[in-house]
């Protein structure tokens, strides 16, 4: 069988598998948390558009960019290599004739298109619901797909490199952890060319943001401080390139590896 | 009734003898299991960052003639009261360095035994099923006392040496107490929160993420909230760290950080505990019911 | 006969513990048993013949390819592994079918194999239940099934035995056994020596990652020779039969059973030691009952070379 045929296979195997798990049920239930928002805040601000695109857009960049794919991507990227391990299930894979590169692969492409549901699932009510007085205006609605395009490739980047760790380390969440929430916050405010040794400066360079005159929380303006943006095709190419690289890393060392239980 | 003596074994009559700490083996082992992996350890040491630098700041307050430079622009800094001590048991990285080390410590407590069948070779012992709770807390305890509690009653103690006097505890008689008072809300806090994921998957890994997810999802939520809700200072009340830095902020009788009274804050801390209790009473249980 | 699995001085660390040492094997066709006691080697040997685990010294070859980063070779390999784990949130029937999958089958040879796997460890009536639903003899036959779903010609099962209650182990046993009469190969490990001896006479003996013995349980019998074999003979006189063995220098010791009619004979000769009995029987005009080997078995073979 090739990589490529089994990879479709391994992908069938676990998307099928992961949408079952009560683990991807809590996950899509904080996904449901900024649809609350959205329309608690339609209730309450009923009326005022200009505030509405507003909220969506604190919605989309401080809860989703960079709290809920990181910690999605960090949950599943890990468990590509991690569950099966952890699970004693790798027998079971291994033992097929299903090249290895190709069960991270496979795994990598189920577990992407699953985050990429419940970020859709999350962000597409709350936009209806937001946005509700501007569907026709297609600038709008082209401008929200973008910003879904440019999450998914989030939603690769990170993913490809939490694959990575947790294909090369034991305790790759704590490091998963202090990268997603540690690193990559503040990277953020140092100049120059240190920002680019961080996914989020990528994904922030393609979501052109105005901060809001007397709105928005606290934390959103720091956000965007210092931000130095990478023009966007440069931005694209270096998230894909992040993303390939670091899945080709995995395969690699997926297939040299010797994977061994905790006992 | 004849007894079967010849076969080599017969019928016990004595009384089991109860240990009077029943719940003592299951700390000591989940202490020993924290200590044996070497990432933890680096994470333990780390924690202790924050006292060390605590007491240079104790020892230059006492030294101001050698370090005038240094005083000069950080006299604020420098002035020791329940402020200082609540600024350093109770500002982000504090909390966020214990919620580490927890989970480094207990993600698996309770996970763990799920995993590998053990509650039906607890149970199957005279142990109870608070004893079996017990001794799980007393593991987050430790840990938590002894990043909170000692380090910083011992830093009273260093004042009072550098000092030379007892002025310091006269001004502050309560502060021991206040230490004390924070660190036991912790522990009870952090037991409860950290044993309520902890039984809600078979995965230590999950849990891991699980812990960190809800306390900076509740951080990055109170803060959404608060933006969109005009600044109303009741939408931090969905931040678990801003409850207990506004209950800390109270046990040291400062200003408090959120302008709400601190008795909101205390009833959210105590709705999580109830709500854990009530989860890990239905959850730990010696047989397992398969739906 | 050219060899199905063959290792050649093949040792496997694990840090500073040796796994296994130096173990140079040829399995040919047929069941053949691989026993040991627990932590012997049995499931390093097996990881390592299953592309689990990489040699740290030596080569394992299946069919003469090394099978460590080789998936072309799995198709012919079926392995049932030691650990009660799976995917536990899947019925049976996807269990077995998600993994048949992986063999490049139409959904309807999917569909087809499924059922005659589910079938064949009778779970057919089960298939449609969660996994972790099961009982433990229903997990290990899952297992089981999704080890044979794809006919492989070669078979490796770690404990499979393990879990079940005694009927299903004979019916796995016999199953086991009808794999021999259509050609496959099958290798099993166990440490209870009457499930081995009941698949078969064929054993590969495992110590602290050594090879100890290797071939036809009786074989390996004769050539333990720091243990005499006991003879047990039941007559009508054992007392008159011992008077005539007292002198005879082939025969190490005697020792009269608790029924009062069975001589046990100790000796290093078992050829000479027959070959006597049979003129002291006639010249004494005994009646004999029966006549065995007590220690012509695997728990003899195992207890003298393991020593316990």
């Amino acid at each position: 069988m090739t990589t490529l045929r089994a990879a479709r296979e391994v992908f069938g195997f676990f998307g099928r598998l992961a949408w079952k798990t009560g683990k991807t049920r809590v996950f899509a239930l904080l996904g449901l948390v900024p649809v609350a928002l959205a329309v608690i805040v339609r209730i309450l601000s009923h009326g005022r558009t200009g505030d509405m695109a507003a909220v969506f857009t604190e919605i989309l960049m401080v809860l989703v960019l960079q709290f809920y794919i990181v910690i999605l991507a960090l949950f599943y990227g890990t468990s590509i290599a991690a569950e099966e391990t952890e699970n004693r299930t790798l027998a079971y894979l291994i033992t097929r004739p299903v090249p290895k590169p190709a069960i991270v692969l496979g795994k990598y492409a189920a577990y992407c298109a699953l985050m990429f549901g419940m970020v859709a699932a999350c962000l597409v009510p709350s936009y209806f619901v937001l946005n509700a007085g501007r569907l026709g205006d297609l600038a709008v609605t082209r401008a929200f797909l973008i910003d879904l395009g440019v999450l998914g490739l989030g939603i690769l980047a990170y993913t490809a490199f939490f694959t990575f760790l947790g294909t090369w380390l034991k305790r790759a969440i704590i490091v998963g952890l202090i990268f997603g929430f540690g690193w990559e916050n503040i990277i953020q405010y140092f100049p120059g060319s240190t920002q680019k040794f961080s996914v989020v400066h990528y994904l922030k360079s393609l979501l052109p943001y105005k901060p809001v005159t007397g709105g928005g929380g606290r934390g959103v303006a720091l956000l965007l401080f210092r931000l130095e943006p990478t023009p966007p095709l440069a931005a694209v190419l270096m998230l894909a390139a992040i993303a390939a690289g670091f899945l080709a890393l995995a395969c690699w060392l997926f297939r040299r590896k010797e994977f061994l239980p905790e006992e | 009734m004849a007894t079967v003596r010849e076969k080599g074994y017969s019928h016990w009559d004595g009384r089991l003898g109860e240990r009077r700490f029943p719940c003592w083996p299951i700390t000591r082992t989940g202490v020993q299991l924290a200590f044996k992996k070497k990432t933890f350890r680096f994470f333990f040491a780390m924690a202790y960052l924050a006292p060390f630098a605590a007491l240079g700041g104790l020892y230059v307050s006492e030294r101001l003639e050698d370090f005038k430079a240094l005083v000069k622009s950080n006299k604020a800094l420098l002035s020791i009261d329940p402020k200082y001590f609540l600024g350093f048991m109770t500002n982000w990285s504090a909390l966020f360095g214990l919620t580490l080390v927890l989970v480094f410590a207990a993600a698996g407590l309770i996970a763990d035994d799920l995993k590998h069948n053990s509650l039906q070779l607890y149970f199957s012992r005279p142990l109870r099923k608070r004893d079996y709770l017990a001794g799980k807390m007393a593991v987050i305890a430790f840990f938590v006392l002894a990043l909170t509690a000692l380090p910083y009653l011992i830093l009273v103690v260093f004042k009072l040496i550098f000092a030379g006097n007892l002025k310091f505890l006269a001004a502050y008689p309560w502060l021991p107490l206040s230490i004390i008072g924070w660190s036991l809300l912790l522990t009870v806090f952090f037991a409860f929160y950290i044993l309520l994921l902890s039984a809600s998957s078979r995965s230590s890994r999950y849990v891991s993420i699980l812990i960190f997810m809800t306390y900076l999802f509740s951080d990055a939520l109170a803060g959404i909230l608060w933006g969109i809700f005009n600044k109303n200072p009741f939408m931090w009340l969905f931040s678990l760290r801003a409850n207990l830095q506004q209950a800390g902020a109270f046990l040291f009788g400062q200003k408090l950080p959120l302008a709400i009274p601190a008795g909101w804050s205390f009833a959210v801390l105590a709705g999580i505990c109830v709500l854990s209790a009530a989860v890990l009473s239905r959850k730990i249980r010696g047989v397992e019911v398969i739906k | 006969m050219s060899a199905i699995i063959a290792a050649a001085h093949l040792s496997k660390w694990y840090g500073n513990v040796l796994g296994l040492n130096d173990v140079s094997l040829e399995i040919e066709d047929g069941i053949t048993g691989l026993l040991g006691p627990n932590g012997a080697g049995k499931s390093t040997f097996m990881k390592l013949v299953t592309g689990q685990l990489k040699p740290n010294i030596g080569a394992v070859t299946v069919r003469g390819r090394p099978v460590w980063n080789d998936p072309a070779i799995f198709p012919e390999i079926g392995f049932c592994p030691e650990h009660d784990v799976f995917y536990e949130d899947m019925t049976g029937r996807e269990f077995v079918a998600g993994l048949l999958r992986f063999y490049g089958y139409t959904q309807a040879e999917i569909r087809q194999r499924t059922a005659r796997a589910l079938d064949l460890v009778e779970l057919t009536a089960d298939q449609d239940r969660l996994i972790r639903g099961y009982s433990r003899g229903m997990r290990q036959r899952i297992k089981f099934a999704q080890a044979v779903a794809h006919d492989p010609g070669i078979i490796i099962l770690d404990e499979p035995l393990s879990g079940l209650d005694p009927l299903g182990k004979r019916k796995l046993i016999r199953l086991i056994k009808e794999f021999r009469t259509q050609g496959r190969t099958v290798l099993v490990s166990s440490h209870v020596l009457p499930e081995i001896e009941a698949l078969t006479s064929r054993i590969v003996l495992i110590h602290q990652g050594k090879i100890l013995a290797q071939g036809d349980i009786s074989s390996i019998r004769k050539l333990i020779d720091s243990h005499p074999h006991q003879i047990s003979v039941r007559s009508s006189d054992p007392r008159a039969l011992a008077a005539r063995f007292v002198a005879d220098a082939s025969v190490e010791k005697m020792t009269f059973a608790a029924d009062g009619r069975t001589l046990v004979v100790e000796t290093r000769d078992r050829d000479v030691f027959f070959g006597r009995l049979t003129g002291v029987v006639l010249e004494a005009g005994l009646a004999v009952d029966e006549i065995s080997s007590p220690d012509d078995n695997l728990q003899a073979v195992f207890e003298y070379l393991v020593g316990k």
